[in-house]
């Protein structure tokens, strides 16, 4: 990847502040034998994020429980950028994500950290290819708070609260929230698995909010032709349920 | 078997009941007249009978029952500092005698012609002799429960240190500041012994309230090691706790979990709020943490306080309190329980 003479850039992700000063001991206690060059620490996955979408890092220590995002959903957005880094988890114990690391031979340590494996570790990186989107997505039984966009260089986030319907047309899938709409490229098949606490699938191509539902309208004149759709708070569309997901109409009105 | 006197026999399972406690009172009442009404159901030729037999006997029962239940009031701490065999022994005595002397007293009152007084007074005496015994074995097996449910408190705490979200992480902070500031590594380290001691203790005694203040203070200082500014803690301690008593890891579990469900998945952190006040002859510690509510509670934290709630029912019965308020933000633990002072014992 990188040229072997240039020192390798390392980025610092933990929630603890006592968490990242070790790990910058043992980056220059490591300083001797590899060429390295902290370029920046942060304290959660969305200061990390906001800083490594215009710096870039080759390395990045990620502790996996951390407050406002959490590890995994940061390597899951750090992959859209352009030049993914490598990432290597950092935790004291979580044996959900530990077994799938083994799983897909994941690098991750465990803390304490021990200077060799950091060592190793590094070592390691410059060969590294990023973990894949689907594999990240296995590490953590929870979905995702945001979705990501990148747009200008720069990764947004959607969180995922805000997002009223999520629509596939042709490569991309439309998100809507109230002000504007996004493109994302995701199977709209993996968004429903992941999200089906909050989406309910209206049509092939759609997705909408449940809790966002304002109501449901009768289309077209009473008789074979007519089909129900869908009013969501905020937006005046109307978004039309397919014959086959119809029943969806009833199960509403239960609750 | 010989055993050295501790301070509060009363919380060993070879211990009589507190007879001064309003829910031990509540339940000698309640059962024994239970049985009465049973006895009546029994002998009973017709519903009416069944309350005519009912309340013949409690003519007899109920003075029994209240001079009982007056003199154990009144000779509860002496019969606290004996053995317990001597103590069952004096318990079964003392109502023995209390039954002769009141149905030799009443004589004729009670005993109906065709009963001969001494037949009657003798008869009962063996009655409420027996009952006595029921219903101490009774209260020697909610005691052995009370045992069981201190064990799995400590259990509960010891697992919590071991939790290895807990072990590794602070570990890993001590590590961190070895270098650049060994004293206050040492210190930690030493906190974290007290605290590993205190779960694996084996007594079974109620401790000194500033002694869990200390051990709570000790754990909060160690997670501030980690969680630096996000941890903020504020006290409110009343001057006249000084020398009062509790349950060994009734304070320290709860600041566990407002740490780890209050504070850790705050970014901006926040206040865990501690007070602990005297009012009249009860004891109320409260701790408030700020709480994001959609974040469930973890399983071992919830038989933490399980725990708690079980421990101060079979302690102190219905002389304790133990309420949970939660908010959309916070989350507050309110425990009431007796005030209990040490020389109380000595």
């Amino acid at each position: 990847m990188n040229n072997v003479d240039l020192p390798l850039t390392v980025f610092i992700v933990d929630d603890e502040t006592p968490a990242r000063h070790r790990i910058k001991e043992l980056l220059s206690d490591c300083g001797a034998q590899i060429s390295l060059e902290l370029i920046g620490e942060a304290s959660n996955g969305r200061e990390a994020l906001e800083q490594l979408s215009v710096q870039h890092a080759d390395v990045v220590l990620v502790d996996i429980r951390m407050p406002e995002m959490d590890g995994i959903e940061l390597a899951q957005h750090l992959n859209k950028l352009d030049k993914p880094p490598v990432i290597i988890f950092t935790t004291a114990y979580d044996n959900y994500a530990i077994q799938a690391f083994e799983q897909h031979a994941i690098d991750y340590l465990l803390k304490p950290i021990r200077l060799g494996r950091l060592f190793e570790a590094l070592t390691r990186a410059r060969a590294a290819v990023p973990v894949k989107s689907e594999v990240l997505q296995e590490l953590t039984p929870e979905p995702r708070k945001n979705l990501s966009i990148q747009e200008r260089g720069k990764i947004l986030l959607i969180p995922i609260e805000r997002v009223l319907y999520l629509r596939a047309e042709l490569k991309y899938i439309t998100v809507r929230t109230v002000e504007r709409e996004y493109l994302v490229e995701e199977p709209l098949g993996a968004l429903e698995k992941e999200f089906a606490a909050r989406f309910v699938r209206i049509h092939r191509n759609c997705l909408v909010a449940k809790e966002e539902i304002e109501s449901f309208e009768k289309m077209g004149e009473d008789g074979a032709d007519s089909h129900w759709s869908v009013k969501l708070r905020g937006l005046d569309e109307r978004l039309p349920i397919s014959r086959r997901q119809q029943f969806i109409v009833k199960e509403f009105k239960k609750f | 078997m010989p055993k050295a006197q501790s301070i509060n026999e009363n919380l060993l399972p070879d211990a009589l009941p507190n007879f001064r406690n309003l829910g031990a009172i509540l339940r000698i009442v309640l059962l024994v007249n239970g049985i009465a009404l049973l006895a009546a159901i029994a002998q009973a030729v017709s519903v009416q009978d069944i309350v005519q037999r009912f309340v013949d006997s409690s003519a007899f029962l109920q003075p029994v029952l209240l001079s009982s239940l007056l003199l154990l009031y009144g000779l509860n701490d002496a019969l606290a500092r004996l053995a317990y065999w001597k103590g069952v022994t004096a318990v079964i005595l003392l109502v023995v005698v209390i039954t002769l002397a009141i149905a030799y007293l009443g004589g004729d009152l009670y005993a109906s012609a065709a009963e001969d007084t001494s037949f009657h007074a003798w008869r009962n005496a063996l009655l409420s002799g027996a009952l006595t015994v029921l219903l101490l074995i009774y209260f020697k097996l909610r005691a052995m429960s009370l045992s069981t449910a201190l064990q799995d408190a400590r259990l509960q705490a010891l697992q919590a240190r071991i939790r290895p979200h807990f072990l590794f992480n602070t570990i890993n902070a001590v590590l961190s500041i070895v270098r650049a500031d060994p004293k206050r590594a040492e210190t930690a380290l030493e906190d974290m012994a007290d605290l590993f001691r205190m779960a694996m203790a084996d007594s079974q005694k109620m401790v000194l309230l500033r002694r869990e203040i200390e051990l709570s203070r000790q754990y909060l200082s160690l997670e501030k090691l980690r969680l630096g500014d996000r941890l903020q803690e504020k006290w409110q301690i009343d001057d006249a706790l000084d020398d009062a008593l509790v349950p060994p890891l009734m304070l320290q579990p709860l600041l566990e979990n407002a740490v780890y469900h209050g504070i850790e998945p705050l970014s901006e952190g926040g206040l865990i709020e501690v007070r602990l006040q005297r009012i009249g002859s009860e004891l109320h510690m409260d701790v408030r943490n700020p709480c994001r509510k959609h974040l469930g509670l973890h399983n071992g934290n919830k038989m933490a306080l399980e725990n708690i709630r079980e421990r101060l029912d079979l302690q102190f019965d219905v002389e304790a309190k133990y309420t949970v308020e939660s908010g959309d933000d916070h989350y507050h633990v309110h425990i009431q329980l007796p005030y209990v002072k040490e020389e109380q014992y000595e």
